[in-house]
């Protein structure tokens, strides 16, 4: 079902929900005037729109770091205490469609065979409103990758702008939920959204998956581990890469917590045994699994690319690592030119 | 769990029996050799192991491990009624179904006896399911020998071929065993690859020189077993550390079978 | 442009180095090249789009390009003083690499703008820069182009800090670093940092956790800030690679100033010095052991 919704039902909605204890996360400045997905207070605060947020959507629903456990020692014994799923209801305005995406790529691995609890608390009590972009940056690539603009995946309400307003499009039970549960607000009158800005074809990412699998030892590899500086900038800016390490820490020596902190495969730490044999010794190899992971592996696995294509990368790379150009040069040597 | 036992096995080397704490999971507790659980030192972290025990033995999972990093090293600290955590079991196990009415060939280096160990003990606890079995046993020195007691019984029994070595320079005046590396062992014991499979773990270096001698024995590679390791957090599949190319080996693996292994790109 | 390809093309042709490490034009801006024959020193460029300290590729924590041969490197003279840092800390030998010199009027922040060089675009370190004229060098090229515009923004932002009440300026870093997400890629783009392994991951003991909340970012942060006292080449690398824009800088900077204050050193290109961290005077003040 499509509705409409004008701005000023929008900060009425958003009033609502943070009066009913409904964390609101939107894109909005930081104390730096950097914007990141925060959790605000009234529309006013959002940025709908903007440029995009540094960080994804991932920290939404699996925090930078995050208590699995408390543990404090009882005698010869030992007091586990989970930590709480975190299931206060929260809504998410004004997602990139790229990272609305990007969190339903991640639902695969999370979903898959063992559930992951604390990634489902989160997403079970959150409700995603994406907005269509107007526009693409440079950066972008996300048409590429096989998604668009005003991509759906991930989202349970989509909004378009149109004109002063938007249209709103629930997609989801969740989102037909949330419309129906808060119909006040939204107008049953036809309205035309904006024309979303055109995409361009997309990769041809099984051929690009068929060549990394007969190319494990190429060259390219080699090229590229040369200029990747191995800060994994990249890694924790993406919204689908998921990599984690499990830490103890203590408070003195008879309590403690076990944690959940994300990780990256970018450094040689990641893989490293505690024999100092290093399956992934070098940054070659390193970038290598960065690429193949999510162009292959991934997608072996899942059926899913491991990107949703919002340039976050091409952005943060210090050393002008640009994922988009290695896509091309692999799909120019599938196609059997020379890249 | 609870540790019933703590036996050092070498210097550096022990072993844990670990009973339940909660009487309804030992009830259901089950799981295949082969596999492997992620065991805590609560303050210092989790650790991957395999499960060293058989799975014909009900009640109690045991685990043998080196100490050498910082889990292991509080795990050494840690003695018969202390607590320490355990997540499992995880991965894949050897195709012991597949085994039935084979002849059997073990080979081992160092602390890779432990997942050997536990199949070992579920043939032996169901022996008449299986033909002959043999042994081939090494380590660096006779104190880096592992399970020395369980070694003297299986050297007693009648129905195990068991060969013991030791790298040249790690005998004691008093060493009855072979003396040379493990893959040299092999070829003299050369057991028939007439319906047989081989098991084997241990270092990258014995397995490197292992494969071949067992290839020109005879044996295919799809009836030749190994585990690999790699570093590992989760144990199940999405921390995106332990995989080879697309092969996770905490899901795929740890056991592979050579031909398995050969198709793999060569990462670990 | 076409000197610095000329000199390249003959220091591989005459086998005097292996490879040219300097800035190509790629898809977005410039970037980091590694220019190994002869043919290819066509795509060596230097303009003020050229940000990147390239130091850190000659760092022996980068074996991959260590394999690759003697290397010859383009620095800016603020470059040359992190080339003269890994010297100095026995990283690399002098004679070990040919390091191209090229003056410079000042770099823009961000190396994929196309916009003009202005008080607006350059990069945080360039205005009122007093080392334009490469000394650490065994070619200069280029002529002196006129100085970089602005203003210090960077020292005046410090002065208000240092002013603060401590509440304030606590205050103010708990803000910056309530983002910090432990991603550890200050030190992996910085070239002096040069530990083959770093405290933050050593485990026994555990100095420094690895998650982060406000134990392990400030324990991090303030570590790293003091590892790199008297070692900072102010090349800015880390504030550019934050992918959360947390201004390391000012805390290099104000790091930089209590070692020049205390020590009287300024970060050199000179080989030769001797930083505050490796040398011992005598006369050096010593209340922090009273």
């Amino acid at each position: 079902m499509t509705k409409a919704i004008t701005k000023e039902a929008l900060t009425g909605l958003v009033a609502e929900l943070t009066a009913a204890g409904v964390r609101v996360i939107a894109p909005a400045k930081a104390a730096d005037g950097g914007t990141d997905y925060r959790a605000i207070f009234t529309l006013a605060d959002a940025i709908l729109g903007g440029e995009m947020p540094r960080r994804s959507l991932r920290a939404v629903f699996q925090p930078p770091t995050e208590a699995v456990f408390g543990w404090e020692r009882k005698g010869t014994g030992i007091e586990l205490t989970p930590a709480a799923a975190a299931s206060q209801p929260q809504v998410v305005l004004g997602a990139r469609p790229c990272d609305a995406a990007g969190v339903n790529v991640l639902d695969k691995v999370m979903g898959w065979d063992y559930k992951d609890d604390m990634w489902f608390a989160r997403r079970e009590a959150t409700t995603i409103i994406s907005l269509a972009c107007a526009e693409m940056a440079p950066t972008c690539f996300c048409d590429k990758i096989g998604l668009s603009a005003d991509a759906t995946v991930g989202a349970d309400v989509l909004l378009r702008p149109a004109g002063e307003g938007y249209t709103a499009e629930a997609l989801t039970a969740k989102g037909e939920a949330f419309v129906s549960g808060h119909a006040r607000w939204f107008s049953d009158e036809p309205v035309t959204a904006d024309p979303a800005p055109p995409s361009r074809e997309a990769f041809p990412l099984d051929k690009i998956e068929e060549w990394l699998e007969g190319h494990f030892e190429d060259a390219l590899w080699a090229d590229l581990g040369l200029r990747c500086l191995g800060c994994g900038a990249c890694t924790s800016i993406c919204p689908t890469c998921h990599c984690f390490d499990i830490v103890d820490e203590t408070d003195g020596t008879a309590a403690g917590t076990r944690r959940r902190n994300w990780d990256t495969c970018q450094t040689g730490l990641f893989t490293v045994h505690t024999s100092g044999h290093n399956p992934r010794a070098d940054q070659a190899s390193r970038c290598r699994q960065r690429i193949l992971h999510k162009f292959e592996i991934y997608p072996k696995r899942f059926e899913a690319v491991l990107c949703t294509g919002c340039g976050r990368c091409v952005q943060a790379c210090p050393a002008g690592v640009i994922v988009p150009e290695i896509l091309d040069s692999i799909a120019q040597r599938a196609n059997g030119g020379a890249a | 769990m609870t540790i019933a036992e703590a036996v050092d096995e070498t210097p550096d080397t022990r072993t844990f029996r670990l009973t339940f704490q909660d009487p309804a999971v030992a009830e259901t507790f089950a799981f295949e050799a082969g596999q492997f659980g992620e065991y805590s030192a609560f303050g210092a972290g989790e650790s991957t192991f395999c499960i060293a025990s058989p799975s014909t033995r009900r009640g109690y999972v045991e685990c043998t491990f080196k100490k050498a990093g910082k889990v292991t090293t509080a795990l050494s600290d840690l003695n018969a009624g202390d607590t320490i955590g355990f997540r499992g079991p995880y991965g894949n196990n050897f195709p012991l179904d597949k085994m039935e009415g084979a002849n059997l060939v073990f080979v081992a280096g160092g602390i890779g006896l432990a997942p050997v160990r536990s199949v070992i003990w579920t043939v032996l606890d169901e022996r008449e399911k299986y033909g002959d079995v043999t042994i081939v046993y090494g380590a660096r020195s006779v104190s880096d020998l592992v399970y020395k007691r369980e070694l003297e019984e299986w050297a007693g029994r009648a129905d195990v071929k068991l060969w013991q070595t030791v790298d040249p320079g790690g005998e004691t005046p008093d060493w009855k065993g072979e003396i040379g590396f493990v893959p040299t062992i092999v070829e003299k014991a050369a057991p028939s690859a007439d319906n047989a499979f081989a098991i084997l773990c241990g270092p990258p270096i014995m397995i490197k020189f292992t494969l071949p001698v067992l290839q020109k024995l005879g044996f295919q590679d799809s009836r030749v077993y190994t585990t690999l390791e790699n570093r590992m957090k989760c144990g199940i599949g999405k921390c995106g550390r332990c995989n080879i190319g697309p092969v996770y080996v905490c899901k795929d693996g740890p056991v592979f079978s050579a031909e398995e292994i050969a198709r793999l790109p060569q990462e670990f | 442009m076409k000197e610095l390809q000329e000199l390249s093309r003959s220091l591989l042709a005459d086998g005097q180095v292996n490879v040219v490490i300097g800035w190509e034009q790629g898809p977005t801006g410039a970037r980091p090249v590694f220019v190994t024959k002869p043919e290819d020193a066509d795509r060596l460029i230097f303009d003020q789009r050229c940000v990147h300290n390239l130091a850190a590729y000659l760092s022996p924590r980068r074996p991959n390009v260590g394999k690759l041969g003697k290397a010859a490197i383009v620095a800016k003279p603020c470059d040359a003083k992190a080339v003269a840092g890994l010297i100095r800390e026995s990283q690399i030998k002098r004679e070990d690499v040919v390091v191209i010199g090229v003056r410079c009027g000042g770099v823009l922040a961000d190396p994929a703008s196309k916009e003009a060089l202005s008080a607006e675009t350059v990069s945080e370190r360039c205005p009122g820069c007093e080392s334009r004229e490469p000394t650490l060098a065994d070619h200069v090229l280029g002529d002196m182009p006129p100085p970089p515009p602005g203003e210090r923004r960077r020292d005046a932002r410090i002065d208000e800090l240092e002013a603060m009440p401590p509440a304030e300026r606590w205050a103010f870093w708990q803000a910056e670093f309530e983002r910090c997400v432990r991603c550890n890629a200050c030190r992996q783009v910085c070239p002096l940092c040069t530990c083959d392994r770093c405290v933050t991951e050593k485990t026994q003991p555990l100095w420094i956790e690895s998650s982060a909340h406000s134990r392990g970012v400030f324990a991090w942060q303030l570590t790293r800030a003091q590892h790199h006292a008297g070692r900072c080449a102010d090349c800015g690398e880390c504030d550019r690679v934050c992918p959360v824009d947390i201004p390391l800088g000012l805390l290099n900077r104000e790091v930089a100033r209590i070692v020049e204050r205390r020590f009287g050193f300024e970060m050199t290109d000179d080989p030769a010095a001797a930083e505050p961290i490796g040398a011992f005077r005598m006369e050096d003040e010593q209340e922090f052991i009273r």
